[in-house]
């Protein structure tokens, strides 16, 4: 019943797209069907030349070399037609895979953080991939096979009633029979290769598990113990792989043996048919042509199980990524312009595993061009209230609103536009400078994205380089040090030009002389817009208008500096500690 | 070493399995060849009227021999030669293993396990593929060939032979000049294929930073390039392996022509039998299958190559920690642990993370190292441990060079929790006994007990017997690491490594297993020569307070030392981070000044096992967005 269920699903999703490929697939089609009637033609061209022109009392040489002139421009005939729909379906199988492919990425890209939490970035990748590759088999390898070899079979049917019905209706007794085996072998076939995959998978895990601790592993001294542990799992596919493939032969040979019987028994019941005058010798001849080439399209047939399976696993995988949908619905309200940056948290919480709240009851106003810091412990929710603010996560009661809108219904775009965020991890992509700060967008100009990077301090440093802006940096960017990454993050940031910028821990990783650096970018980037700084440094957070303390999903205390300081709170204990360091430092 | 003699010397392991293989092979496919032949002289006794029910009947029971014979000849090759494929892949496999269980982390910092597991599956399963299908078809196609030549000119007319044949000659020309293109394109396909997993994996690794800027669209027209390129090499891929697999049956077909002409005109003139040409004709469709598998065998040898040399790359990779020649074996690795002038950059890198340290520690003391994240205090602990080699005469065991020691030596000697405490498949008892072939249940369950696990444990489906998944992913992060602490306590060697070991678990449990520790190194002869030397790095104070010695690191080089107290007095960084770690969560009790434990842990402070639930599966563990990449 669930099986019934998934597999409705993956039909219906790949069907759409199918759909435009209609007129191309309908002549891919027919182009199949004529390459498979010119083959089948060929007995039958035989059967003619030996009843009518060799077999006759006087032999006409010149009908034979008209008749075999006929068939080398069939032939070549064939030849064209068979290429070009081979092209063609190709041509068809990579459209729709790419265009499956777009819509994926398109889809995996709108969906919300909570499902890039969920599931591992090799799970998102494969799905992308090799997923969308095995479609790419089903159709360009499964679909022309399949249509080619049914046809085959269904117009070899066809012939043979026409030339002889009775010995035909003998031979059709075998399609039963060959149906069951199939069946049969199907069943088997996939019980063992379910077997083989399992082990594959457990000796993938051991592997990986293996190669991540390599090194306790060694610190242990283990690794002979491990080894074995290893080969025990080798072993154990290596017999499921070997017991899949005597299953895969024991069929084979099997049709292969129900070919060579078939043959003999038209050879006796053909050949006393023949020498009691009731079949010609051409017909037999051609049976015996036709029953040979029964076989090979069910062997086809049989070998393409194994992609049809592949594909509806991947099916099936798609299918699913296409029904998650994105937690985090955007809005579509007329936001004010311009934005003012003001910023309301209202009992505000947030679970992000369903019965554990990091935030709890969160109130917090802020005003347009306010520079706010907030100070706690790692795991205080300093980062979770940033992450509700760029709408990562949806709080789960309360409202968050900018301007006096709640999130929920800002579009998306303006969201972005309005609220920037640093983070600590800088993510950089593969790709030149310039298009990294200015996120591949060829709509900001070179000019524009020297300038930010003059105002947070990151050109000098950029110009130094090689190539200046158009230095390629490779995907981990590892040729920049960390605060060389910040500031192109900083200037990345600027391009955009939000109302509200978040720093999030973005200097924490850095060393004193970069940060130094970075900070005074930041105070010159800040100018005007409302601030929200996670901050570990007494300096940041002296500056700021004000203060928030949270301490386990809850703001203890909050307000200026000075107001702060009077109130004997955690802040004042904190403000000694640093200053103490400070003095030391 | 080049690939190839992967394959050369695996044959040549095997001689007797192969040669029969292929002669049963070989064997199987002349034997199908003979069955046209059959049918035939079935055509000739019947066309020339001589034929009775019995010669038909015996005609029959031939077809059906023949039949059986290749068959079974067929079986018998096949099974033999993808049982040897299937072994030499095991092999491979075993090979690959062995050879990465010897190899230093600075190799697993080049290469992903990603990566090494996709050698170790699609490289052996292609190299596998050569083997078996690769062998098989070439054996067929050639066998076929040759057995039909023969039946064609030994029995019927080498000219008509000749012209049926020799379009199929062309099929070598074909495969020699439209090979390589296919190839090339085909790489070129990979690499667009490529291009676009990349783009996908910068997409859903930087994510945030997608979203955060709003840039989706951006993202999404990246991908339809490289969506769109590949749609391209594959196009261009296709059309030159469609012309290839169309040209190959238009060769045969031709060759049919010049049968049905040629042959029919020989009939016709009664230079051979219809038989002859009977047999001919099912020649040319006997012949088609063969013909386009040898084809293909050129495809799965190209294909082979590439990976072949891959393997051998890997199995010829040498650790870079290595013993040095004349390594000390039999020497116990003990004594006085001495750092000297300690400078260090990683291989291929051009600046040292670590400045001319130095520091001592002697057997019964504990020393605690104290550093930001990047602060160079994991490379202290890999180079402790020779996961690299430090320099020369830098760091000293016994008074010896670690370098002089035997990498068997050390590793008996030293007895470490890694951080995030990496555990392995397998039984709980199995994991705590790790560096024992039959894990001691008393012994283990001692262990347990000082790692404040054992009630854990007991809570757990199956206690001990608990099987813990992959990387230990059934257990919470806290038990874990306590998992981890009980393994090294097994282990019982002289030098004890913790990195990291407490991080996430809660500092009331912290604090009793710190305590547990302390005890057990008082009462098993602390301080003497005897006791063992313990090191703990932290990012979390409480964790180091009690040692003897404290280092406090940054950007690799010594910035405080001394014991907690005095560190505390110095008032730097590690009397401030003391303050950050422990004042901002004690409350609102108005105290100032932190030297009772009352004031270190506060009776309210929030009981982190409540976040972490024993027992519990891994989805349902709560994610600290801190923790999110």
């Amino acid at each position: 019943m669930k099986d019934t269920l998934s597999q409705k699903g993956w039909v219906s999703t790949l069907f759409p797209y199918t759909k435009p490929h209609w007129r191309g697939f309908s002549l891919a089609f027919i182009l199949i069907v004529v390459v498979v009637l010119i083959d089948l033609a060929q007995p039958l061209l035989v059967r003619e030349v030996i009843d009518r022109y060799i077999s006759s009392s006087n032999p006409d040489i010149r009908a034979i070399l008209r008749i075999s002139s006929v068939y080398l421009v069939i032939v070549l005939l064939s030849f064209g037609v068979a290429w070009y729909q081979e092209i063609l379906l190709q041509r068809i199988g990579l459209m729709i895979v790419r265009s499956i492919r777009i819509d994926l990425f398109r889809h995996i890209q709108s969906l919300s953080l909570r499902y890039f939490d969920r599931y591992n970035p090799g799970r998102i990748l494969t799905n992308v991939v090799s997923d969308a590759e095995a479609l790419n088999n089903f159709f360009t390898q499964f679909l022309a096979y399949m249509i080619r070899s049914l046809f085959t079979l269904g117009f070899i049917m066809i012939f043979m009633a026409r030339l002889d019905l009775k010995m035909a209706m003998y031979c059709f007794l075998l399609v039963p029979v060959i149906v069951v085996t199939v069946i049969q072998f199907q069943r088997i076939l996939q019980a063992a290769n379910a077997e083989a995959r399992r082990r594959l998978g457990l000796l993938i895990g051991f592997l990986s598990e293996n190669l991540g601790g390599m090194s306790v592993v060694q610190m242990f001294h283990q690794e002979t113990r491990q080894s074995r542990r290893f080969d025990a799992r080798n072993k154990a596919y290596l017999a499921a792989s070997l017991s899949e493939n005597r299953r895969f032969m024991f069929f084979f040979n099997v049709t292969e043996t129900l070919a060579d019987l078939t043959v003999a028994a038209l050879v006796w019941f053909g050949g006393q048919g023949v020498i009691h005058g009731t079949v010609s010798f051409g017909v037999l001849y051609a049976f015996i042509g036709y029953i040979r080439r029964f076989f090979q399209p069910i062997s086809i047939i049989l070998m393409q199980m194994n992609i049809l399976q592949a594909s509806i696993v991947a099916f099936r995988r798609i299918g699913r990524t296409f029904a998650e949908m994105p937690d985090i619905a955007e809005g579509c309200c007329r936001v004010p312009e311009p934005v003012s940056g003001a910023i309301r948290f209202e009992g505000v919480s947030l679970e992000y595993t369903p019965g554990y709240p990091v935030l709890h009851d969160i109130d917090l106003s802020v005003f347009p061009g306010d520079k706010i810091g907030f100070v706690g412990a790692t795991g205080a929710g300093k980062s979770s209230v940033m992450n509700l603010l760029t709408r990562f996560y949806d709080v789960t009661t309360g409202v968050v609103s900018i301007d006096g809108v709640n999130i929920r219904d800002w579009p998306f775009e303006a969201l972005r536009r309005t609220v920037g965020i640093v983070q600590q991890d800088v993510t950089l992509f593969a790709g030149t400078i310039l298009d990294n700060v200015r996120f591949f967008r060829t709509d900001i100009t070179a000019v524009r994205v020297r300038e930010a990077c003059l105002l947070v301090g990151a050109d000098s440093f950029i110009q130094c380089l090689p190539k200046g802006y158009d230095t390629v940096l490779s995907e981990r960017a590892s040729t920049l040090s960390a605060g060389e990454r910040q500031l192109l993050s900083l200037a990345r940031v600027l391009i955009f030009d939000p109302r509200i910028l978040i720093l999030d821990e973005a200097t924490s990783s850095l060393d004193s002389g970069a940060e130094e650096i970075l900070q005074e970018a930041i105070h010159k980037v800040s100018a005007g817009r409302t601030l929200l700084v996670i901050a570990h440094r007494l300096s940041t957070v002296r500056e700021m208008d004000r203060i928030v303390v949270l301490e386990n999903g809850r703001i203890v205390e909050s307000g200026t500096h000075a107001e702060l300081l009077g109130r004997q709170g955690s802040y004042r204990r904190l403000y000694h500690a640093w200053s103490e360091q400070d003095k030391a430092a | 070493m080049s690939g190839l003699r992967i394959v050369t010397v695996h044959c040549l392991q095997n001689p007797s399995s192969y040669i029969t293989g292929i002669l049963f092979i070989a064997a199987s496919c002349v034997l199908a060849t003979w069955i046209p032949r059959l049918l035939g002289q079935v055509t000739d006794s019947l066309r020339y009227g001589h034929a009775g029910e019995g010669d038909i009947a015996g005609f029959a029971r031939m077809i059906v021999a023949v039949g059986a014979g290749r068959v079974i000849a067929g079986w018998a090759g096949r099974f033999l030669t993808h049982m040897k494929g299937r072994e030499l892949t095991y092999t491979l496999r075993r090979e690959l293993f062995a050879k990465w269980s010897t190899l230093s982390p600075s190799y697993y910092h080049t290469k992903s396990s990603g990566e090494l597991i996709s050698h170790a599956l699609s490289d052996v399963d292609i190299v596998g593929d050569l083997v078996t299908l690769g062998l098989n078809m070439s054996v067929t196609g050639i066998a076929t060939l040759i057995g039909t030549f023969w039946q064609m000119v030994v029995h019927v007319d080498w000219k008509l032979s000749v012209a049926s044949v020799g379009p199929l000659l062309f099929i070598p020309v074909l495969v020699r000049r439209l090979g390589p293109a296919i190839r090339s394109q085909s790489h070129r396909a990979q690499e667009a294929l490529d291009a676009m997993s990349q783009v996908t994996g910068e997409a859903v690794w930087g994510v945030r930073a997608v979203k955060a800027f709003g840039q989706e669209a951006v993202f999404n027209s990246r991908f339809e390039q490289r969506a769109e390129a590949i749609f391209e090499e594959k196009m261009r891929f296709a059309r030159l392996s469609a012309l290839f697999s169309s040209l190959v049956p238009l060769m045969v077909n031709i060759g049919f022509v010049f049968i049905l002409g040629y042959g029919g005109f020989l009939v016709a003139t009664k230079a051979i039998s219809l038989g002859d040409f009977v047999a001919f004709t099912l020649y040319a469709v006997l012949l088609r299958l063969p013909l386009e598998q040898l084809s293909n065998v050129i495809n799965i040898v190209q294909r082979a190559v590439p990976s072949l040399d891959r393997l051998a790359t890997l199995l010829s990779v040498e650790p870079e920690i290595r013993n040095r020649p004349g390594a000390l074996t039999g020497q116990v690795f003990h004594g006085d642990l001495l750092v000297d002038r300690l400078t260090f950059r990683y291989p291929g890198s051009d600046h040292d993370v670590l400045h001319d340290l130095s520091f001592s520690v002697r057997p019964g003391q504990t020393l605690g190292i104290i550093g930001a994240v990047g602060s160079g205090k994991s490379t202290l602990a890999d180079l402790l441990i020779r996961l690299y080699d430090p320099p020369s005469g830098s760091i000293r065991i016994g008074g010896r060079d670690i370098l002089d020691y035997s990498l068997a030596t050390l590793r008996k000697g030293v007895a470490c929790v890694p951080q995030e405490g990496f555990l392995f498949s397998g039984t709980v008892l199995e994991n705590i006994g790790f560096s024992d072939e039959e894990p001691d249940e008393a012994r283990a369950e001692r262990c347990a007990v000082i790692a404040v696990v054992h009630e854990s444990i007991l809570q757990l489906p199956e206690g001990y017997d608990t099987e813990v998944g992959e990387r230990g992913a059934r257990l919470s992060g806290g038990q874990k690491q306590r998992l981890a602490i009980a393994r090294m306590l097994y282990k019982d060697a002289p030098f004890q490594l913790l990195d990291d070991p407490l991080s996430a678990v809660d500092l009331t449990t912290e604090r009793r297993i710190l305590d547990n520790l302390r005890t057990l190194k008082a009462s098993s002869g602390g301080g003497a020569s005897s006791g063992k030397i313990t090191i703990i790095i932290s990012h979390r104070l409480s964790a180091v307070q009690h040692a003897d010695e404290i280092l406090v690191l940054q950007e690799g080089r010594i910035v405080e030392r001394g014991s907690h107290e005095t560190l505390l007095d110095s008032e730097g960084y590690y009397a401030f981070q003391w303050s950050l770690q422990n004042n901002l969560f004690s409350g609102d009790d108005g105290k100032e000044g932190n030297d009772d434990d009352k004031a270190y842990f506060p009776k309210d402070f929030p009981d982190n096992e409540r976040q972490e639930p024993d027992a519990l599966p891994a989805v349902f563990q709560v994610v600290c967005p801190e923790d999110l990449p």
